[in-house]
């Protein structure tokens, strides 16, 4: 494998991370090309960086950047990556903050502010489909679906607490297992 | 205004307890809505927006959230909140490797996943009961919903439509 510079591992996380649309699955697929081509991880690397980014608490595509970033360039490269990935689209997020806040002073700003938000709570709902079926199968259906509708019910009729629903989940991931 | 650091920890804690981005908006609307009363309905949902209308990662809402609570540098403490977590696979990477992928951990990972997924569908019900009224939003949720759900459309696209809906909306 090629030991990269500095300069071009920021390059490249600034350039795809800030540039790839769509979350983190697609920014992933883009770095793992650019990956091979210069020949700076191997396919194990990117393995290991990608599973254990999947269990690592928080955003996967960061867990995944600060894995890879150390394998490429230790502890300067996993802060490297993190941060030329996130401080650009941070100052964009920003800045569409303020758009909306004042956007929504204006009838047109509200009637567009409204359908995007109308948009995003679509968004959420499906997003959660999404991540049951992330782990759902033919030969593993039940355990998702009965973590998952528990985890509503105690949120909406039972009014627990977050984290008490993600500690009762952690037990019983512990005992049943796939 | 919340203390920037208590704003820090509060959106650490939701960051910790999650594994994808948006499965960490439960905790968030727990603490900043319910508990504290420093975040609306509306701006959570702002923020869930702003943060899908731009590239980067779903969890970049945090930012906004941040922003919302406690300005510039609640974006800031918002925006470590965010990365703290990502910097916990290098110990992992050395110390545990593959035996993260051991059948009991993966388990337990994929169980708080799951229960992520469940949360998420309940924190948006009350997002749903504050921001969607009308036939028009009723549309735009569900065609969202399902192109989210079941089709790979990116969500800059859905957000831009939406815009476009709400532009529409305004001329006639």
């Amino acid at each position: 494998m090629t030991r990269p510079r500095l300069k071009d591992v920021a390059w490249l996380f600034f350039r795809v991370g800030n540039t790839t649309f769509g979350g983190g699955n697609p920014t992933i697929a883009v770095l793992q090309r650019e990956f091979y081509q210069r020949h700076w991880l191997s396919t194990e690397q990117f393995g290991i960086a990608f599973g254990l980014g999947r269990v690592t608490p928080g955003t996967n595509l960061l867990a995944f950047c600060a894995g890879t970033g150390w394998y490429l360039l230790g502890l300067t490269g996993a802060i490297t990556a993190v941060i030329v990935v996130t401080i650009p689209s941070s100052m964009l997020v920003i800045w569409l903050t303020r758009v909306y806040d004042q956007g929504v002073k204006h009838p047109l700003g509200l009637s567009i502010a409204s359908a995007t938000i109308a948009a995003a709570i679509g968004t959420m709902m499906g997003a959660s489909v999404l991540l049951v079926r992330s782990v759902f199968s033919k030969t593993n259906w039940l355990r998702p679906l009965v973590i998952a509708t528990g985890a509503f019910v105690l949120a909406r009729v039972f009014a627990l607490s977050p984290i008490v629903i993600i500690g009762v989940a952690a037990v019983v991931g512990f005992f049943w297992v796939e | 205004m919340m203390n920037v650091f208590l704003l820090y920890l509060l959106l650490l804690k939701a960051t910790l307890t999650s594994f994808s981005g948006l499965a960490s908006l439960p905790m968030v609307r727990h603490d900043f809505v319910e508990r504290y009363g420093v975040l609306t309905d509306r701006q959570l949902t702002a923020a869930v927006a702003a943060g899908q209308m731009g590239p980067g990662p779903m969890g970049l809402y945090v930012v906004s959230v941040g922003y919302s609570v406690g300005g510039i540098p609640g974006a800031c403490a918002g925006w470590l909140a965010m990365i703290t977590p990502a910097f916990l696979v290098i110990p992992i990477l050395r110390f545990i490797g593959k035996r993260a992928e051991h059948a009991r951990a993966k388990s337990v990972t994929r169980a708080v996943l799951m229960a992520g997924a469940g949360l998420l569908l309940s924190a948006s019900v009350p997002l749903a009961q504050d921001a969607v009224h009308g036939s028009l939003s009723i549309a735009i949720v569900v065609l969202s919903f399902a192109l989210i759900a079941f089709t790979r459309v990116d969500t800059f696209w859905i957000m831009l439509g939406a815009a476009g809906i709400g532009l529409l909306a305004f001329q006639f």
